[in-house]
C-alpha cells in the first residue's frame, strides 16, 4: 500500500521548517558536512542506476511517507554542526548499503562483521551472580564516603534547624499538620541524592534513540531547583531501555502507527471489559501469543500494573510467593496486595532457592503447617540493575521437582534475549510452554508502553475476568497497540510458516535441540490488521534479525569490553544492560559530568543505594541495536579516559588488559572469541 | 541481652578482653536468630577480611541501614517456635507427597458468559462505532455508545490526531525509560504545567495508568502508622492503595460527612485520652532515643464522584472538616475531572473551591481527556515528594509522548470553549429527565454525574432474599432518594463565598440542597448478598443484550466479584457524551463530537422498552 505524505504530519511543528531554512544557509560553511553530503549524493546516484527495483528506496533516504529528500536520514536537527560527530554517520554509505533510519536515531550500520547470535551454548554451566570485589582501600574509602556525607548531613540539619527554621518548616509539624515526609525520612534524598541531582530526571526532547536531545539546566541554589536554561545538546543516548532500536519518529513502524492514529484516533476510552477493547487488541494479543510461544496472552496498558494488577488475580491468602531478592517492585506491589505469603531467595542463587524450596514445602504454612495451596516462583529475566540472567534451566529442573508454578518477568530480556529475541527461554533453548506465566513489557524492546502476561487460554481469560486491569484500567491505546504489532512482526517476519527468512541459520541451532524448543516461525499475514503494510524489509523479518544481531554483538562487545579494560562490571556478556561498578558514591556525579561534557557528549543512568546496595553504586548502560559499532568504540574510549580519572579500573589484572585502540581494532575477535 | 550479661558476670574475673569477645559471641548468636539477620551476616562476613577497624565502619553503617529499613520494612517472622526440625529424607517425601492446587481453574459457564458478552468494537470508537460480529467478516451497523469515556467528545477530534501524528515524528511512540533517566520528555511537563494550570494547582505530576495513580499516590504519602479515613465505597483503586501502604485505615460511611465527622471526633477523642495516659513514660522514651517521634499524618482519602455509584462528594463541606480537624485530603477526581465545572475542571470548578484548598487532587487523563494517563495535582512539596517515591512514578516509564500532547490539547479544547461542557450537561440532564421515568430501576448517581448507574430495585424484580430472618430488605425506602429535581447541575452557594459563587452558576436552576442536616446523595442500603448481585447482573445482563439488539450500546459496570470488600451494587453504566457543539478558537472538531440530545433521548427510550421487554418476560 503506498504511503501518502501525511498533510498533517509537520504543520504544526514549526521546528522542522525552521530546520529546512536553516539547514541551507548553514550548510556551506561546514566542510564535513558539505563532504559528506557529497558522498552521500554520489551513493544515491549509484544506487538509483545500479538498481530500478521499487523496493530499493534511495540510500538514506526517509521513510516514504515524509520526503524523498536524503537530508532528513542525517540532519533532522535544527543546528547542522556534526561537532559532536553524532549526526553523521563516521562512513558514508557505498552504493549497495540502504538505510532507511534516521542515523540520530537509529545508526547506521552495515558491516556485517558487527553482528552476533544471542544464545546460550548448550553444556556451558550458567553463572550465577558474581559479586565481584574491588581492592580494599576503595572499600575504605566508600564507607568513609558515606560516613563523612551522613556525618555533615546530620550536622546541617542540626545546625540549619536552628539558624533557618523556615527552611525546615515543611518537616516539622506545622499547625497541627505532621509533615509530608520526617526529617529522618528523607534524609537520604536531602543530604545524599540531592548532592546528585545533576545525574538524575534530566528533561529530554525527541526520540530517545541512538542519541538524544537533553534541555540543558543549571541549578543556582545547590540542586534545589533546576532552571531549564532553553539550550539543547545532543547525547549519545546509552541509557534508553530501547534494546531494539524501535524508539523511532521514521520508518516502517512510525508509519503504520501514522495510518492507525488516522483510522483508530488515539484512544479507545474505557476499560477492556467495559466498551474499551476493539479489533486491534485482539489482533495484539494473538500475535504476542504466538511471538512468546504460548497459547493466549493479553495485554495491559502499563508495564508496571501488568504486575501489580494481575499476581493478585493468581495466588491469594495460603499460597505462597518465592521471590528473587532482587525483584522489581512492581512485582512486590503485586504480591504484597495478592494476600500470599513471600520468601525471598538470594539473587539468582540456585542453592539458596532449593534450600527455601525443600523449608517450605516441608513446613507448609506457618504455623498451621497445613501444605499451602500451591507455590509460585517469581523471577525475572534480565536483572535490571545487575544485568544477570535467570538460569532458567536450573529453574526448570527444580520445577519437575518441587511442583512450583513459575513467572517470569521478561520486561527486560523479551526481544533483547535469544537467536530470535523471544527472550530468555529462546536465550536457553526452552520451551516456552514450561513456564507457567510469561509476562513482559513493551516499553523497553518494543518501542511502545505496556505491558503482557502469557500463559494457557484457561489462565488467561480468568486473568482477563479477576485482574483489576480488565475492569478498571483503560484499555491500551491504538497507537500504541500497532506499535506493539508493527516491531512485533519485524521481529518475527511476515509469512508463512514455509517461507524461508534469514534467521535460518539460527532456526538450524535450535532445531539440533528441537526437543527443547519449537521455533514459533513467521507471523502469518493473516495475523497482522488488514491495512497495516510494513515496508518489505521490515515484513520479510531481515530488519528485524538484523536488529537481534546488531544488539547482541553491541552488548558483548561493550560489556568484554569494559572488562579488557580493566573494570568491574556485573552480569552476563549478552546481557544488554552493562552495570560497571563505581563504587564510591563521590564517583557517580564525577562519572556523569565527565561522560557529559565530552565532546561527543554521553548520557548514562547511575544507580546507587537504595536501588543497589549501599556499596555498589554503579552506572548502567543500556545498549541498543541503534548503536553503531563505532558509537561502542566512543563509549569505550570515554570510559577508558575516564576511568583513568577516577580510578575505576579493579578488575582484571593490568598485564591481561588491553589498551583501548587494541579493543577498538580487535573488537569483532573479541566478541567471537569462546568464553 | 539479659542472658549475656548474666552469664558473662559468672566470669568477671577473667580479663576484660576475654569478656569482651565472649558476650560479643553471644550477642552475634542472638542476632543469628533474629529475622533477616543472615543477609546482614553474609554481607559482613564477605567483606570483613580480619581488620577491625573497618568492622567497626561496616558496624555503624549497617546502625544506620537498619535504622533506615526498619521505617519501612516489615518483618517476616520466621515462626521459628513453630520450626519442625526434619530430615533430608523426610523432607524428600514431603516434597513428593505435597499436591499443589492447579494454578487456575478452568472456566466456569458464567465465567465463560461473562467474558463472551465484552463487546468488542470494529474500527474506531465514538458516539457510534461499529462491533466486530463473531463469526461475520463485517462489523455491525453502528450503534449509539453509551458504554464508553467519551464524555468532551474528543474521541476521534482530526485536530487531536494531527497533533498526535506530528508528535510522533518528532518524539518517537514510546518514551524508553522512566522520568528519573530520560524518560522526561519535555511535553510531559507541558502537560503537567497545563492540568496545574487549569485547575488551579501549584504543580501535577503525571503518570503513565489512571489505575495506578491513585493507588501510588497514596502509599507514598501514608506510610506504617498514619492515620486514613476511607470513604467504605471508595473505589477499588484507592483499596488497593491503602492495603499497600499500611496505613492504619478506619472507614466510614458512604458519601456521608456527617458519618466522617464522628469518626473525626472519635479519633480526637481517643487521641486526648491516650495522651494524658502516655504522658511521661513516653517522654522519658523518646529522650533515651528508644522511640522515633513521629507524628501520625492523617488523611482523608475520598473521590469526587464515585466510581462504583456515580455520587457526588460535597467538597465545600469536606474542606471545612478537613480543615476544622487537621487532616489532608487527598481527592480523586477520576470521574469528575473534565465532566463536571463549567470547563471540565472538575468538583473544585463546581463548587468554587480553590484548589489549592485540596491536598492532593488525583484525576484521570484517559477518561476524559480521551488519551491514557493520570496525574496528581497539588502544592510543588507534594509533587516533588512524589517524583521519587511513588511506586509507579518511580518504576515505570512515563507516558508515550503522543498521548501527552494530545491531553494538552484537549485540555486547551476545554479550557478554550466551554460549550463542549454545556453541551454535555445538557445531555446528562436530559438523560437524567429521560431515565427517571423509568420504572423498576433507581440511580444512584448525582444528576451532575457524566457517568449514570443504572440499578434495579429489587422488589420490582420480585428478588426474595433467600430464608433471612430480616424480612423484606429495605431497599425501597424513601430514604433512597434519587434526586428528583435533574437540573441540579450546580451546587448550593456556599455561604461563606457567596460573593464569587454567582459568577458560577450562570443558568438559573433551582439548586439541591446538600448540607449535612439533609440525608446526602449516598444511600444506606444492606451490602447485597452474592446471590441478590448474581440476579441482578443476570437481569442487567439481558437488558444490555437486548438494548444491543436495538442499536444502542450499553454495558453492565464491571466488577471483582469477591475480590472487592464491600460489593458494590450491579448496575448498567451509562456514559453521557457530548461536545457535539464545539466551535471556537479550535474550530470544529470534524470527526469529534458526541452524541445529539436527540441521540441521548432516543437511546434512554430504547433502554426503556429493553427493561420493558425484560420485565415482562422476568415477571
Ligand atoms: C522487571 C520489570 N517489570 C516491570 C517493569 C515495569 O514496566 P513499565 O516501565 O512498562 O511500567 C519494569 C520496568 O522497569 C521492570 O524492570
Amino acid at each position: 500500500m503506498p504511503y501518502e505524505p501525511s498533510p498533517m504530519a509537520f504543520r504544526s511543528s514549526p521546528s522542522q521548517s525552521i530546520f529546512k531554512k536553516k539547514s541551507s544557509q548553514t550548510l556551506s560553511p561546514m566542510t564535513s558536512a558539505t563532504s559528506y553530503l557529497s558522498a552521500l549524493s554520489q551513493a544515491d546516484a549509484r544506487a538509483r542506476a545500479a538498481s530500478r527495483s521499487p523496493t530499493s528506496t534511495p540510500a538514506l533516504s526517509l521513510s516514504s511517507s515524509v520526503t524523498g529528500s536524503s537530508e532528513d536520514t542525517v540532519l533532522d536537527d535544527t543546528v547542522m554542526d556534526n561537532k559532536d560527530g553524532l549526526l553523521l554517520p563516521v562512513r558514508p554509505p557505498t552504493s549497495e548499503q540502504v538505510f532507511d533510519t534516521v542515523h540520530t536515531e537509529f545508526g547506521h550500520c552495515g558491516n556485517e562483521e558487527f553482528r552476533y547470535t544471542s544464545q546460550h551454548t548448550p553444556g556451558e554451566p550458567v553463572e550465577g551472580h558474581v559479586e565481584k570485589d574491588p581492592p580494599y582501600y576503595i572499600l575504605l574509602s566508600t564507607y568513609i564516603s558515606y560516613l563523612i556525607l551522613i556525618c555533615i548531613g546530620h550536622v546541617r540539619d542540626f545546625v540549619g534547624k536552628r539558624v533557618h527554621p523556615a527552611r525546615y518548616r515543611h518537616l516539622m509539624p506545622y499547625n497541627g499538620y505532621a509533615p509530608l515526609t520526617s526529617d529522618f525520612d528523607s534524609f537520604y534524598t536531602r543530604r545524599l541524592k540531592q548532592r546528585m541531582d545533576q545525574c538524575f530526571s534530566q528533561p529530554v526532547t525527541g526520540v530517545a534513540g541512538r542519541t538524544i536531545l537533553c534541555l540543558d539546566r543549571y541549578s543556582p541554589d545547590y540542586n534545589h531547583t533546576q532552571i531549564l536554561t532553553g539550550g539543547r545538546t545532543r547525547a549519545l543516548n546509552i541509557s534508553s531501555y530501547n534494546y531494539l532500536g524501535f524508539a523511532q519518529g521514521r520508518g516502517g513502524c512510525a508509519d503504520a502507527v501514522e495510518e492507525s492514529i488516522k483510522r483508530y484516533g488515539i484512544s479507545t476510552c474505557g476499560s477492556r471489559l467495559e466498551g474499551g477493547t476493539c479489533d486491534l487488541h485482539t489482533i495484539s494479543e494473538a500475535l504476542v501469543a504466538r511471538f512468546v510461544g504460548m497459547e493466549d496472552a493479553l495485554i495491559s496498558s502499563m508495564g508496571f500494573a501488568t504486575n501489580s494488577t494481575f499476581i493478585p488475580a493468581l495466588v491469594e491468602k495460603g499460597c505462597l510467593v518465592i521471590s528473587d531478592e532482587l525483584n522489581h517492585a512492581s512485582i512486590r506491589f503485586g504480591v504484597r496486595i495478592s494476600g500470599a505469603s513471600v520468601r525471598m531467595f538470594k539473587h539468582n542463587d540456585m542453592r539458596s532457592l532449593e534450600k527455601l524450596l525443600r523449608e517450605v514445602i516441608s513446613q507448609g504454612q506457618p504455623k498451621t503447617h497445613r501444605p499451602w495451596k500451591k507455590i509460585l516462583l517469581i523471577v525475572e529475566g534480565l536483572y535490571s540493575m545487575e544485568g544477570t540472567l535467570v538460569n532458567l534451566p536450573a529453574i526448570i529442573e527444580l520445577k519437575k521437582k518441587y511442583k512450583f508454578y513459575l513467572f517470569v518477568d521478561e520486561a527486560h530480556s523479551i526481544g533483547a534475549l535469544g537467536p530470535h529475541g523471544r527472550g530468555v527461554h529462546d536465550y536457553f533453548h526452552i520451551n516456552p510452554r514450561s513456564i507457567d506465566v510469561l509476562m513482559g513489557t513493551f516499553t523497553k524492546s518494543f518501542g511502545a508502553a505496556g505491558g503482557y502476561i502469557a500463559g494457557n487460554k484457561a489462565l488467561i481469560d480468568r486473568l482477563r475476568l479477576r485482574g483489576h486491569s480488565g475492569a478498571y484500567a483503560e484499555s491500551m491505546t491504538p497507537p500504541v497497540l500497532t506499535q506493539v504489532v508493527a516491531s512485533m512482526a519485524s521481529i518475527m517476519g511476515v509469512g508463512l510458516p514455509s517461507s524461508i527468512k534469514p534467521s535460518s541459520t539460527a532456526m538450524t541451532v535450535c532445531a539440533a535441540n528441537g526437543e527443547h524448543y519449537q521455533h514459533p516461525g513467521p507471523a502469518p499475514p493473516s495475523m497482522l490488521p488488514a491495512w497495516m503494510a510494513l515496508p518489505p524489509r521490515l515484513a520479510s523479518g531481515e530488519e528485524g534479525w538484523n536488529r537481534l544481531r546488531r544488539l547482541a554483538f553491541n552488548s558483548r562487545y561493550l560489556a568484554l569490553g569494559l572488562i579488557k579494560l580493566g573494570f568491574i562490571t556485573y552480569g552476563s556478556p549478552a546481557s544488554p544492560i552493562v552495570p560497571l561498578l563505581l563504587f564510591n558514591p563521590g564517583k557517580m556525579n564525577m562519572f556523569h559530568r565527565l561522560m557529559k561534557d565530552r565532546q561527543t557528549p554521553i548520557v548514562v543512568v547511575v544507580v546507587a543505594y537504595p536501588a543497589t546496595a549501599l556499596v555498589t553504586s554503579r552506572v548502567r548502560f543500556c545498549v541498543s541495536a541503534a548503536h553503531t559499532k563505532e558509537d561502542i568504540d566512543t563509549v569505550l574510549r570515554a570510559c577508558d579516559e575516564v576511568g583513568d580519572i577516577l580510578d575505576l579500573k579493579h578488575g582484571i589484572p593490568k598485564s591481561e588488559r588491553w589498551t583501548v585502540d587494541e579493543l577498538v581494532s580487535r573488537a569483532v575477535e573479541l566478541v567471537n572469541a569462546p568464553q | 541481652m539479659s542472658t549475656t550479661m548474666s552469664t558473662s558476670s559468672t566470669s568477671s574475673l577473667e580479663p576484660l578482653f576475654a569478656f569482651l569477645s565472649y558476650s560479643l559471641a553471644t550477642a552475634e548468636s542472638a542476632f543469628y536468630r533474629l529475622p533477616g539477620s543472615a543477609v546482614i551476616v553474609r554481607y559482613v562476613k564477605s567483606s570483613h577480611q580480619n581488620d577491625p577497624g573497618r568492622t567497626l565502619l561496616e558496624l555503624i553503617l549497617i546502625i544506620f541501614a537498619i535504622r533506615t529499613l526498619l521505617q519501612s520494612r516489615t518483618r517476616t517472622d520466621k515462626q521459628q517456635k513453630h520450626f519442625i526440625e526434619f530430615n533430608e529424607k523426610e523432607i524428600d517425601e514431603l516434597v513428593a507427597d505435597w499436591n499443589p492446587e492447579p494454578l487456575t481453574q478452568p472456566l466456569s459457564a458464567e465465567d465463560q458468559a461473562d467474558i463472551a458478552c465484552v463487546p468488542i468494537i470494529s474500527g474506531p470508537t465514538g458516539p457510534k462505532p461499529r462491533l466486530v460480529v463473531p463469526n461475520s467478516p463485517s462489523p455491525s451497523k453502528p450503534v449509539i455508545n453509551l458504554a464508553t469515556y467519551n464524555p468532551t467528545g474528543l474521541a476521534g477530534s482530526e485536530y487531536l490526531k494531527s497533533r498526535a501524528i506530528s508528535t510522533l515524528r518528532k518524539y518517537g511512540l514510546g518514551s524508553c525509560g522512566p522520568t528519573g533517566f530520560y524518560g522526561m520528555i519535555d511535553v510531559h511537563l507541558e502537560l503537567e504545567k497545563a492540568i496545574a494550570g487549569f485547575l488551579g494547582a501549584d504543580a501535577a505530576i503525571l503518570y503513565a495508568q489512571a489505575l495506578s495513580t491513585v493507588a501510588s499516590v497514596i502509599p507514598a504519602f501514608c506510610k506504617r502508622g498514619d492515620l486514613v479515613l476511607a470513604d467504605r465505597h471508595a473505589s477499588f483503586a484507592i483499596r488497593k492503595g491503602l492495603e499497600i501502604s499500611r496505613a492504619t485505615v478506619r472507614w466510614y460511611e458512604h458519601n456521608d460527612l456527617a458519618s466522617l465527622e464522628e469518626v473525626m471526633m472519635g479519633i480526637e477523642r481517643d487521641e486526648r485520652r491516650r495522651a494524658r495516659r502516655r504522658g511521661c513514660l513516653s517522654s522519658l522514651t523518646r529522650m533515651l532515643g528508644l522511640t522515633h517521634k513521629r507524628m501520625q499524618a492523617k488523611y482523608i482519602v475520598t473521590e469526587g464522584i464515585f466510581e462504583r455509584d456515580g455520587a457526588m462528594v460535597d467538597l465545600p463541606k469536606l474542606v471545612e472538616l478537613k480543615n476544622k480537624y487537621k487532616y489532608r485530603l487527598i481527592l480523586d477526581e477520576s470521574m469528575s475531572f473534565g465532566t463536571v465545572g463549567r470547563t471540565g475542571r472538575g468538583l473544585t470548578e463546581l463548587y468554587n473551591v480553590p484548589a489549592t484548598k485540596v491536598d492532593m487532587i488525583v484525576g484521570s487523563v484517559a477518561n476524559a481527556l480521551g488519551t491514557g494517563g493520570g496525574f496528581c495535582a497539588g502544592a510543588e512539596a507534594v509533587v516533588a515528594h512524589q517524583r521519587i517515591n511513588a511506586p509507579a512514578s518511580v518504576f515505570s516509564a512515563s507516558l508515550p509522548a503522543l498521548l501527552a500532547v494530545a491531553a494538552t490539547e484537549a485540555i486547551n479544547i476545554l479550557s478554550a470553549s466551554p460549550s463542549i461542557l454545556e453541551s454535555l450537561h445538557e445531555n446528562a440532564r436530559a438523560a437524567r429527565a429521560a431515565l427517571d421515568k423509568i420504572d423498576g430501576i433507581e440511580i444512584p448517581s448525582h444528576p451532575a454525574s457524566a457517568v449514570i448507574h443504572v440499578c434495579l430495585k429489587p422488589s420490582f424484580w420480585g428478588w426474595r432474599e433467600p430464608a433471612t430472618d430480616e424480612g423484606t430488605p429495605t431497599l425501597s425506602s424513601p430514604g433512597l432518594l434519587h434526586p428528583s429535581s435533574a437540573s441540579a447541575l450546580v451546587p448550593p452557594a456556599l455561604s461563606k463565598s457567596t460573593s464569587s459563587k454567582s459568577t458560577s452558576s450562570k443558568s438559573g436552576h433551582s439548586l439541591p440542597s446538600y448540607s449535612s442536616s439533609v440525608s446526602p446523595t449516598s444511600q444506606v442500603y444492606p451490602p447485597p448478598s452474592a446471590e441478590q448481585i448474581a440476579f441482578e447482573e443476570s437481569i442487567l445482563q439481558e437488558i444490555a443484550d437486548e438494548a444491543l439488539g436495538q442499536g444502542v450500546l450499553v454495558v453492565r459496570a464491571r466488577r471483582l466479584r469477591g475480590q472487592e470488600v464491600n460489593e458494590p451494587r450491579a448496575s448498567l453504566k451509562l456514559c453521557v457524551s457530548g461536545g457535539q457543539a464545539a466551535t471556537g478558537a479550535y474550530g470544529g472538531e470534524p470527526g469529534g463530537g458526541g452524541l445529539s440530545k436527540k441521540e441521548i433521548e432516543k437511546a434512554c427510550s430504547v433502554l426503556k422498552s429493553a427493561i420493558g421487554k425484560v420485565a415482562s418476560r422476568r415477571r
